[in-house]
């Protein structure tokens, strides 16, 4: 059984098809890209997953359950993470409470506890401002961790994103274009971060426009055209699809 | 499936920020406490009034300065409170102390209702309008409901009566107030270093993103408001002790607006904010008495020339003086 299963799945938006009867699946510890060109249906597909928009007809299913007609924040606690194309950190937040906010359904603490101070409740919060901090120092920006994320760089914006989405565990995590505005080192870090994530048996769905990254850290690749699929590969070979480049060219 | 990804170490390398330890708040209301000794009875009303004006402004920063909503229907909940407070003391003779939990719930109530139009997706000025809209609805109800509320004339209310004891001069209602205002304080900041208030930062920073991180933003959104009803509901039930007399006047768009200023002139997001904005603007009038007739123009200038230099409020000074005084969740 595929961890996530997008099966025959169409968004519309209007009289517009943004995306149309695409199916894909992704396993546990599987990286698998999707490309194409701008206004393809890649968001509008994510979105779809991550509850975001409506699906017209088919069915998203999460380790062999339906999600589509789910709301984000049950799509999240059900363990389908994601992060956002343009910066969705939460700006006057620090690093570190990004994190706790990761972990907002970890913790567990009632409104009369929080409101009493009651010892379970301040434990519940300390374990996981430790754990937070933990995972920051891990991804190497512990030393931000007291920073407000609007004043990170956005190469520590991008990784405070990715420790956010991870706080929880989640065995599936969307990654809407990563690498946009990283600097090369930055880049190369971010390859690492998702190989080690795979390596751990996370599958990650992953948006990218920068085709050497996708090439060098993803294990299939689905491009998008007009909404539509035209081509669900290995790396290697979808470079050599004629559909493929017809899609970034024109008809040649 | 799910197989731990990173193990945390047990201990932190990273240092962390310096903060101030959090009992030395404690010594703010002590050291107000032999205040009575100093004031004349009205000095003392006038600093009543800011004790008032600490819930109400609290209050109101919640909903605008931490869930990020441009709400204006902060004077529903002040005038709930005291008119609830009001008639339970004098229609069904419940001494004042009884009232102020009542007073608090029904402002929680208000605030729950004024929530909805936010919950159908309602924002920005279009939020600001239908939330002024429910105020305004409100002090209908003030002057149309005479046998209960009395109507424009208002209604007088008894002393205020704690635990038998009545107050009848400004220095008991201070020790009274100052209780209130320390745990309306108190619980507020509890609330809003918890996940609770993250979730209201979250939800005003980026609500999809909240959403995306599990956050049913919905009910984060009316726990704000309903918190937002009660704190302001409890100071209307101050007020109603400490004016003794409540007419639907004192629930108007003027009463909005200074409410607005105590929070804007605080600190958008700040509860230290708050209490600075409701001691400044409460007092500010007293220290312009010797220019008569140019009170409301010094107002004015004053409120400017805060916003001016101080555009995150008070808070900001009491930031740049020192790192260890800059508030959670508030940011310069």
């Amino acid at each position: 059984m595929a961890l996530l299963e997008i099966d025959n799945v169409t968004v519309r938006f209007g009289g517009l098809t943004a995306v149309d009867e695409v199916s894909l699946t992704v396993g546990a510890g599987e990286v698998c890209a999707v490309i194409g060109p701008n206004g393809a249906g890649k968001t509008t597909l994510f979105n779809a997953v991550s509850g975001n928009a409506a699906i017209g007809s088919g069915r998203i299913l999460f380790q062999g359950e339906p999600i589509h007609g789910l709301l984000p924040h049950q799509i999240s606690a059900k363990g389908v993470r994601r992060t956002f194309q343009n910066g969705g950190l939460f700006g006057d937040l620090t690093a570190l409470e990004n994190v706790l906010v990761g972990l907002h359904a970890r913790v567990e603490s009632g409104i009369l506890g929080v409101l009493l101070a009651s010892p379970s409740a301040r434990r519940i919060e300390t374990e996981a401002t430790a754990r937070a901090r933990a995972l920051l120092d891990l991804m190497e920006i512990g030393h931000v961790a007291d920073q407000p994320a609007a004043q990170l760089s956005g190469g520590q914006q991008r990784i405070v994103e990715i420790v956010r989405a991870l706080a929880t565990e989640p065995p599936l995590l969307l990654l809407d274009e990563p690498a946009v505005g990283l600097a090369p080192h930055m880049r190369e870090q971010l390859v690492s971060i998702i190989r080690r994530l795979a390596g751990q048996g996370i599958g990650i769905l992953l948006i990218e426009h920068a085709i050497e990254l996708v090439m060098s850290v993803a294990d299939r690749v689905v491009v998008l055209n007009y909404g539509k699929k035209v081509a669900d590969a290995p790396p290697a070979a979808v470079r050599a699809d004629k559909n493929v480049l017809e899609a970034y060219l024109g008809h040649v | 499936m799910a197989q731990p990804i990173v193990t945390p170490g047990p201990t932190s390398p990273t240092p962390r920020a310096p903060r101030l330890p959090r009992w030395l708040f404690w010594l703010i209301p002590l050291a107000l406490l032999p205040l009575p000794l100093y004031l004349d009875q009205y000095r003392q009303y006038v600093v009543n009034l800011i004790l008032v004006y600490v819930p109400v402004a609290i209050g109101f920063n919640v909903v605008i300065g931490n869930l990020g909503l441009l709400a204006f229907c902060n004077v529903a909940f002040f005038g709930i409170g005291a008119y609830t407070s009001g008639v339970l003391a004098l229609k069904l003779g419940l001494p004042w102390w009884v009232t102020i939990l009542p007073a608090g719930l029904m402002g929680a109530l208000a605030g729950a209702a004024a929530s909805v139009p936010a919950l159908r997706g309602v924002r920005l000025f279009y939020l600001a309008i239908m939330t002024l809209a429910f105020g305004e609805l409100l002090r209908w109800v003030y002057i149309r409901w005479v046998p209960v509320t009395g109507g424009s004339f208002g209604m007088s209310v008894p002393p205020p009566n704690v635990f038998g004891w009545v107050l009848d001069n400004e220095g008991h209602k201070y020790y009274a107030f100052l209780a209130l205002a320390v745990i309306t304080v108190v619980l507020t900041d509890r609330l809003l270093r918890s996940r609770f208030g993250r979730a209201f930062m979250a939800i005003k920073d980026n609500e999809q993103a909240a959403a995306a991180m599990g956050i049913p933003t919905d009910r984060y959104i009316l726990l704000a408001f309903a918190w937002s009803g009660f704190v302001v509901g409890i100071g209307g039930s101050m007020y109603a002790a400490l004016i003794g007399h409540i007419t639907p006047i004192a629930f108007d768009l003027t009463e909005l607006i200074l409410q607005f200023a105590v929070v804007m002139v605080g600190g958008l997001g700040s509860l230290t904010g708050s209490v600075l904005g409701a001691a400044l603007i409460t007092t500010a009038p007293e220290f312009f008495r010797p220019f008569p007739g140019f009170l409301e123009l010094l107002f004015g200038v004053l409120i400017v020339l805060v916003i001016l230099f101080l555009p995150r409020g008070l808070a900001s000074l009491l930031a740049r003086l020192h790192p260890l005084f800059v508030d959670r969740y508030y940011r310069d």
